[in-house]
């Protein structure tokens, strides 16, 4: 048994976190399988028969809807001989049929029938359908599964940040998003902790994307001045859910799509203005979609939605797509630039900050001064009057906040 | 419109100069062969309906944001490409043929070995077909459009900060 206590300590982690595989696998059962995590979104598989492949840490995964227009995640692996039922990333089937020998099963995972069943003296249908997942649930179109029969509720899990959730969802007339654009998955040869701790990291900005800065005007480049002018925050919202917030820094409207006007601007602050308010709608322009980790493996990444993969202790992927608001597809074509230019392994930001986390992932594996101090901020941070801790842009508050929430998880028998 | 044997070599010359300007990181020359309307395309699929308006690719540059990529490389502190990659593209299967308004459609295959020296030096082979469209201008060929289907176009890729 690790002591997870004593590797995550109030101000300092140690490096085995990332580079120990029992850790990694410690990881698998307790936060991934255990836990609730993101598998995708509703609008992916908006038809009874659609499925998209996903994995849950490194459970191969199924996410797939029903003739009742109910989602089920199924593990993807026959009951008969372990074959994966769906070796492509997404499709449309009438049942699930197993390729080695037609095992098929309803898209609810029960098994409908096996060929030859003479072969059998008995089978009980009932107890050999495809592995499921026990438990379900959505908000907004979001989709979390948990392996774990029993455990907190989804809603217990989420808490308060179903707030970050809205704040990117409400910036459609419809009040929804959709994930149709297709995802880009980039590899990267570090843990998967990077990934949450980097997309959440308000300090690298200056230092890993300085290249970025040097060439075009971005949103971005208010976190590059003086310490003290800098108006952005970090946020842990408890639970392991944690945000940086540029808001505070922007001044007029969409200011985090870097700018907009013209027609489709109109038209998109009416269809909200009618729908909230002036004064609502101006402040959803001016503080944009949320930035910020659902613990363990969402990323609302502004106009992007990513996923976290954990692949093995040195390996994990991120996924990304950019999040059409329903009701104003005018904005798609831009969505789908921003998502190029800021995420994926051809993009303007991303393989930078995947070249570091490498970088670090080699670091981590000296032996000498093993202890990671994580105090930045310690000095300066408070806590809001709805009790969410609130610091600098720069602060380490949200890696804290991320790594004393694993070690609670870990820590549970 | 049938082809001759001067465009064949004209494009081959261009096609081979265009990669081994990308493979030795030569960025200012390599800008040079775009025309002022460019469009490099790399899809995110190898499916032949992918519709960069619709779904996500990776990379889908016009001719600003082309000079953004090139820019970026130049500063010197891209930390995905310092120091660069060390490259070697092969290119063959080469065919060409005419559009209408005299521009020359090539499409060829490569394999490109690189040597990811950024962090864990390792070797990465990425091959795919290449669709240029080239157009002459003051006599010199152009390159319009550049589309690169990797063969592994929607896998799980590793940094492709160098120019593809």
């Amino acid at each position: 048994m690790i002591d997870y206590k004593g590797l995550v300590q109030d101000d300092r982690i140690h490096a085995s976190l990332y580079t120990d595989p029992r850790v990694f696998d410690d990881e698998m059962e307790h936060v991934f399988h255990r836990g609730w995590v993101f598998v995708g979104h509703a609008s992916e598989i908006p038809r009874p028969g659609d499925y998209v492949t996903r994995t849950l840490g490194t459970e191969p995964a199924i996410m797939v809807r029903a003739g009742d227009g109910t989602i089920s995640v199924l593990v993807n692996r026959c009951r008969h001989r372990g074959t994966m039922v769906c070796p492509a990333d997404r499709g449309h089937v009438r049942t699930l049929t197993c390729p080695y020998h037609g095992w098929t099963y309803d898209l609810r995972g029960e098994l409908l029938g096996v060929p030859y069943p003479g072969g059998y003296a008995s089978l009980d249908k009932s107890a050999n359908g495809l592995p499921r997942a026990p438990r379900v649930s959505e908000y907004r179109g979001f989709v979390f599964a948990s392996l774990a029969a029993e455990g907190v509720s989804l809603a217990e899990h989420l808490g308060p940040a179903t707030r970050l959730i809205d704040r990117s969802c409400d910036l459609s007339p419809e009040g929804q998003i959709e994930l149709t654009a297709g995802w880009v998955r980039h590899r990267c040869a570090a843990n998967w902790k990077m990934l949450p701790e980097n997309d959440s990291d308000g300090y690298h900005l200056g230092f890993v994307h300085m290249a970025l800065f040097r060439t075009i005007r971005s949103q971005y480049q208010r976190v590059v001045g003086d310490e003290r002018s800098i108006k952005a925050v970090v946020r842990d919202w408890g639970r392991g859910h944690i945000e940086i917030d540029w808001s505070p820094g922007y001044e007029g409207l969409f200011e985090w799509l870097g700018s907009a006007s013209g027609a489709a601007v109109e038209r998109f602050v009416a269809a909200i203005e009618r729908r909230d308010g002036p004064e609502v709608a101006r402040r959803r322009f001016r503080e944009g979609p949320a930035h910020a980790l659902i613990f363990p493996n969402l990323f609302l990444g502004e106009t992007n939605i990513a996923i976290v993969q954990p692949v093995s202790v040195e390996e994990c992927v991120h996924w990304h797509t950019p999040m059409f608001w329903k009701g104003v597809p005018e904005w798609n074509g831009r969505l789908l630039r921003m998502a190029e230019a800021g995420m994926g392994p051809a993009s303007f930001l991303m393989p930078d900050d995947l070249i570091v986390a490498s970088r670090n992932q080699q670091g981590l594996h000296a032996r000498t001064s093993p202890w990671l101090y994580l105090g930045r901020g310690l000095n300066r941070e408070t806590v809001d009057a709805d009790g969410r801790i609130v610091s600098h842009v720069t602060d380490e508050t949200t890696n804290r906040g991320f790594f004393h929430h694993l070690r609670a998880v870990m820590s549970e028998v | 419109m049938s082809t001759s044997d001067a465009d064949h070599r004209a494009v081959a010359d261009f096609v081979y100069r265009e990669a081994r300007l990308a493979d030795e990181a030569r960025y200012a020359e390599w800008l040079a062969l775009w025309t002022d309307d460019g469009v490099y395309w790399v899809p995110a699929a190898t499916d032949p309906g992918a519709d960069p308006e619709r779904h996500l690719s990776h990379i889908y540059d016009n001719r600003a944001r082309i000079e953004t990529r090139v820019k970026l490389l130049q500063t010197g502190i891209r930390h995905s490409q310092e120091p660069a990659s060390l490259m070697r593209r092969l290119i063959s299967n080469i065919e060409i043929e005419a559009a209408g308004d005299g521009d020359l459609i090539a499409g060829s295959n490569f394999i490109l070995a690189e040597l990811a020296v950024q962090a864990r030096r390792e070797l990465h082979w990425w091959a795919g077909r290449v669709t240029h469209r080239l157009r002459r201008v003051d006599g010199q060929l152009r390159m319009s459009r550049k589309t690169v289907v990797l063969v592994n176009a929607a896998e799980p890729l590793p940094n492709l900060a160098f120019l593809i």
